[in-house]
């Protein structure tokens, strides 16, 4: 079998004129297309402006867990860092680290402090001095709750990170509109 | 490609047109857009600043305690109650099941009006309220200038 130059092949076993007529193309209006540059820079760049003005450089201090939904407020500051302790209708937690029952706590009327809470807050208190000995130790912690617990838990947490030198509570929320917001 | 036409040239001298490399320039925007969309926060987290020391705590020992008059917004199941150690009481109920807070920003503004200076309060809930409403009447005196405010429990 020869080998020849290929030619075109394809929509030619379609028996109908005007097919073959456009698929030959015989001086036709060509298929080529522009894509329109100007305009789609111009989309990019609005983009751009608009992703950088939603930039937000504390984003990352602080995780919106699934089971957590925190209150809403609108005089707020930017976040800083400092140990978290989140308490979600399951549990009570430092840094991810399970401290307490949030049930349990609800359950007990009586002010008691989280044991294992101040024990690990005053570690974190101690770190912090060997890694920062030359600046004031602030005690501030971050609370971040869910908006449905009990402020007898609430009120535990706070007394058990006073207990351990936190007294500067800074409550996490979802910043709502008309918000200070930057310190 | 986009280019810059520019009339000259002649005469053997180099051309002075000059192309716009389109293409590395959009590469560089794309790169942008994934850059910020991966770091993009879509709900912005912020804090309320609280301490527990309630004011004049921390002065020094050496120093007489000036008598201060404290200013205190408890939270309770019933509504808002806005107090001081003067003696002033002033109840703001609940509309129903939801606390009252556009009273409870009156309040704070006709006070704000007999004491400009002042930016200490603090806040105090009862157990069973729940911590939305605590946050909510924290967000209200903080929005009144009452910015060096406590959270204490009534007991501590």
């Amino acid at each position: 079998m020869s080998i020849h130059a290929p030619g075109r092949v394809l929509l030619h076993n379609i028996p109908l004129k005007f097919v073959h007529d456009r698929v030959a193309g015989g001086g036709r209006k060509g298929v080529d297309v522009a894509i329109a540059l100007v305009p789609f820079i111009d989309f990019l760049i609005t983009l751009v402006v608009f992703l950088l003005t939603s930039f937000s450089a504390s984003g990352e201090l602080l995780a919106q867990r699934p089971n957590l939904v925190m209150p809403t407020a609108a005089n707020v500051i930017d976040l800083e860092i400092a140990p978290i302790i989140a308490i979600d209708p399951q549990i009570v937690t430092l840094d991810n680290r399970r401290m307490a029952d949030t049930q349990t706590l609800a359950s007990n009327a009586q002010l008691e402090r989280i044991e294992q809470l101040v024990t690990d807050l005053e570690t974190l208190k101690r770190n912090w001095s060997v890694l920062h000995p030359r600046e004031p130790f602030s005690g501030t912690v971050i609370l971040q709750a869910d908006r449905n617990v009990d402020f007898r838990v609430v009120k535990k947490v706070m007394f058990s990170a006073a207990q351990a030198g936190y007294t500067n509570i800074s409550f996490a929320v979802n910043q709502g509109g008309g918000g200070g917001g930057g310190e | 490609m986009g280019g810059v036409s520019v009339e000259g040239g002649h005469g053997g001298k180099k051309s002075v047109d000059s192309e716009i490399p389109l293409v590395p320039f959009i590469d560089l925007l794309l790169c942008c857009i994934m850059f910020l969309l991966v770091t993009a926060v879509w709900n912005k987290l912020a804090r309320i600043e609280t301490n527990q020391q309630q004011p004049g705590q921390n002065a020094p020992m050496d120093q007489p305690q000036e008598e201060q008059i404290r200013l205190f917004v408890h939270v309770s199941p019933t509504g808002y109650t806005l107090s001081d150690t003067a003696g002033v009481r002033i109840q703001i109920d609940k509309n129903g099941d939801v606390y009252d807070q556009e009273g409870l920003r009156e309040k704070l503004r006709d006070r704000r009006q007999q004491e400009p200076n002042r930016r200490d309060l603090i806040v105090t809930a009862d157990d069973g309220v729940i911590y939305e409403d605590i946050v909510s009447a924290m967000d209200i005196v903080v929005g009144e200038g009452y910015e060096d405010m406590s959270l204490t429990p009534p007991q501590m």
